[in-house]
């Protein structure tokens, strides 16, 4: 339509629209996730979770914001591939805090962060940077990262002590505006980590100690004019030195409607290959689960039942519903349904023998503005 | 102690003012200066008086050579190319040159011969354009960025004063208004509408937070002959002024935009009022016989930033 493409190209023109701006006011946000999985027959982890949020800005190009969660883990966790008989039930605490500065410059801005979680056994601590530019005109946005994670492991059964790992990641992406209407991003990581990635509490699982990850995120935001609704779709390839790849598609659709409500559907689709020492849950004739066919106790290699190492696909389906009250508090909340099946995934056949993985959670929350 | 402050500047031929909140008249002065530099960048920049500008450049060459563009200027052009297109050739940005016969200080409908050979020369679908460069295909044909640069000026003056930290305030240049944000005290901007039949009263007064209002009208140049007015506003097919609106008056995101439907509305004529309705923008228009038509509408939104 004539009319609307008139509007579209002046929003279009160079230094016209910011594309860095400061927000000008404080959010206070609080969160309550409770999340539970679940295999036939078992509920696994069921965790709740209230977390808060702050972010205040100061003198116009600066902001500051500080986050604080609070996981309590409670449920049964496979000590090996889905086996119901080797379950441990534990219930434990996972603290949360971090605080990041960020400052604003007319076509920049600079992000400084730092945070530390822990449980008892298990201690992470991070330290990242993170900068974007923006082009003359604005609708190019460049945008680079560095960060570095040292976690200090310490399990109860004494499997491993004060073992570490450390890991840093890098990220560069490039965001453009292509119509007033079309955003489009795409973001490439990589990872590189040295030390303990196996778990301790489950029997046979030893791992690299020195792994890598890369992937590449293509981001496609579109707003529709008519309605004021906002689709955002996204895929992902992720590729790592267990031999793991997977592809992560998902889309959203931001519907608002009137008297401030906002309702958001989504879904996700993802599908990954197993990790090369991953094995089936087949075990040898001699000792048993959960010993793989031909294990050694001895040689020293890498293996792992983790599911989550498998060859699987999966698909998340979601609604968030989000209601203004007032011009400043906004209150939302969101389900969701994710459900894993090896014979799910795309691009090649699932792990067989492992039970279907099921999961659902809730989220309410509360933000307000002042 | 913050309150709002004015500064006032002449730039366009136009009176001008930078509104914005400061600590002192001192203060607003240092804050606005940036936003008046930028005014004034943009007018030296683009003027067809100047000689060595661009605009000048590509009208010196008009017949013989393409001219290369910077992207400021490209972008620009680009704009004008939707506004042809969007205007069914109304909104035509080498019609300049019809003003040569129109003199509105001596009041005097020109004479067609004088009219005629004017016509020759109006045309941006027989503009040449390339990417990077331009090229204006028969001598005497002139580009002028009139139509929008004030406009395009209280944009880039109110990203500069946003860029530097300013979050209450408006450029008007002209009477066209970009608000940056709202006054000190959170409310919106009371922005009056001028009378189009008399200069000292208005007919209405717009809540502005946040945007930009621009109006065109057959009033700020004008004369009138055997009880006709003809005013600047000139139809590109016939070399005529419209005549159909006294004051059309628009509330766009960018003050750029608003002008262009005003102007385009003025030109459309009585189709004006369909094109404004499909914009989907508030507005308020006066015609010819006095009847107010007015529609109040939330801005149109843009893609919202990815997560």
């Amino acid at each position: 339509m004539a009319a609307t493409r008139i509007l579209l190209a002046a929003l279009a023109l160079p230094g016209l629209v910011q594309a860095e701006n400061a927000p000008d006011k404080s959010t206070l946000s609080v969160k309550y996730l409770d999340y539970q999985d679940s295999q036939p027959n078992l509920d696994r982890i069921h965790v709740r979770s209230p977390a808060i949020d702050i972010a205040v800005p100061v003198a116009g190009v600066w902001l500051l914001r500080a986050s604080v969660v609070s996981d309590l883990i409670s449920g049964a966790s496979p000590r090996y591939h889905t086996a119901v008989s080797g379950a441990s039930r534990f219930e434990e605490t996972r603290k949360g805090v971090d605080a990041a500065v960020t400052r604003y410059f007319p076509r920049a801005s600079v992000t400084l962060a730092a945070g530390r979680s822990g449980e008892h056994d298990y201690v992470s601590r991070f330290v990242s940077a993170q900068a974007s530019f923006a082009s003359d005109d604005n609708n190019t946005t460049w945008l680079v990262g560095a960060g570095v994670a040292n976690d200090r492991i310490n399990p109860v059964n004494d499997a491993v002590e004060n073992e570490h790992k450390r890991v840093v990641d890098l990220m560069a992406g490039v965001t453009r505006v292509l119509t007033p209407a079309d955003i489009v991003q795409a973001l490439l990581t990589h990872v590189r980590g040295e030390g303990y990635y196996s778990n301790p509490y489950k029997y046979i699982d030893q791992r690299p100690r020195h792994q890598r990850q890369h992937s590449l995120m293509l981001r496609w935001n579109h707003h529709f004019g008519g309605s004021g609704a906002t689709s955002r779709s996204s895929y992902r390839y992720y590729t790592d030195s267990n031999g793991v790849d997977s592809h992560t598609l998902l889309g959203e659709y931001v519907r608002p409607f009137a008297d401030g409500w906002t309702v958001t559907p989504s879904l996700r689709l993802y599908s990954q290959s197993a990790a090369r020492f991953y094995f089936d849950p087949v075990y040898d004739t001699r000792f048993g689960p959960p010993f793989p066919p031909g294990y050694s106790f001895t040689d020293g290699r890498d293996r792992s039942a983790d599911q989550r190492l498998s060859a699987y696909g999966a698909a998340t389906v979601g609604l968030k519903v989000e209601k203004e009250i007032g011009a400043d508090t906004t209150v939302d909340v969101k389900l969701e349904q994710y459900k894993q099946r090896g014979e799910w995934r795309a691009f090649g056949s699932g792990s067989k023998g492992l039970q279907a993985f099921s999961a659902r959670s809730i989220q309410v929350g509360i933000t307000t503005r002042w | 102690m913050v309150g709002s402050f004015s500064v006032r500047f002449g730039a366009m031929a136009s009176k001008c003012e930078v509104r914005l909140a400061a600590s002192s008249q001192a203060h607003a002065d240092a804050l606005a200066q940036c936003a008046i530099d930028e005014v004034a960048r943009i007018e030296a920049a683009f003027s067809r008086y100047r000689p060595g500008t661009i605009v000048s450049r590509i009208n010196d060459a008009a017949g013989r050579d393409w001219v290369d563009l910077d992207s400021e200027t490209e972008a620009l052009l680009g704009y004008a190319d939707t506004l042809f297109e969007g205007s069914e050739g109304k909104f035509d940005i080498t019609s300049g040159v019809l003003r040569r016969a129109w003199d509105f200080r001596q009041g005097r409908v020109p004479a067609q011969a004088a009219l005629a050979p004017l016509l020759e020369l109006v045309g941006w679908q027989r503009v040449q354009r390339a990417p990077g460069r331009i090229r204006l295909p028969q001598a005497g044909m002139e580009l002028d960025f009139g139509g929008f640069g004030k406009e395009y000026a209280a944009d880039r003056a109110a990203a500069i004063l946003k860029a530097a930290g300013a979050r209450h305030g408006y450029v008007n240049l002209g009477g066209d208004l970009h608000v940056f944000g709202p006054q000190p005290d959170g409310s919106a901007w009371m922005i009056g509408i001028q009378d189009p039949r008399d200069a000292g009263r208005t007919i209405a007064s717009i809540p502005v937070q946040a945007g930009a209002l621009a109006t065109s009208g057959d009033y700020e140049r004008f004369f009138e002959q055997d009880g006709k007015r003809y005013c600047h506003v000139l139809d590109p097919a016939s070399g005529f002024p419209v005549g159909y609106w006294r004051s059309v008056s628009v509330l766009a995101p960018l003050a750029i935009a608003a002008g262009s439907y005003a102007t385009i509305t003025l030109l459309l004529e009585e189709r004006g009022l369909d094109f404004l309705r499909d914009s989907g923008l508030a507005f308020l228009a006066v015609d010819h016989q006095g009847r107010v038509f007015n529609e109040k509408r939330s801005h149109m939104g843009s893609a919202s930033g990815l997560p």
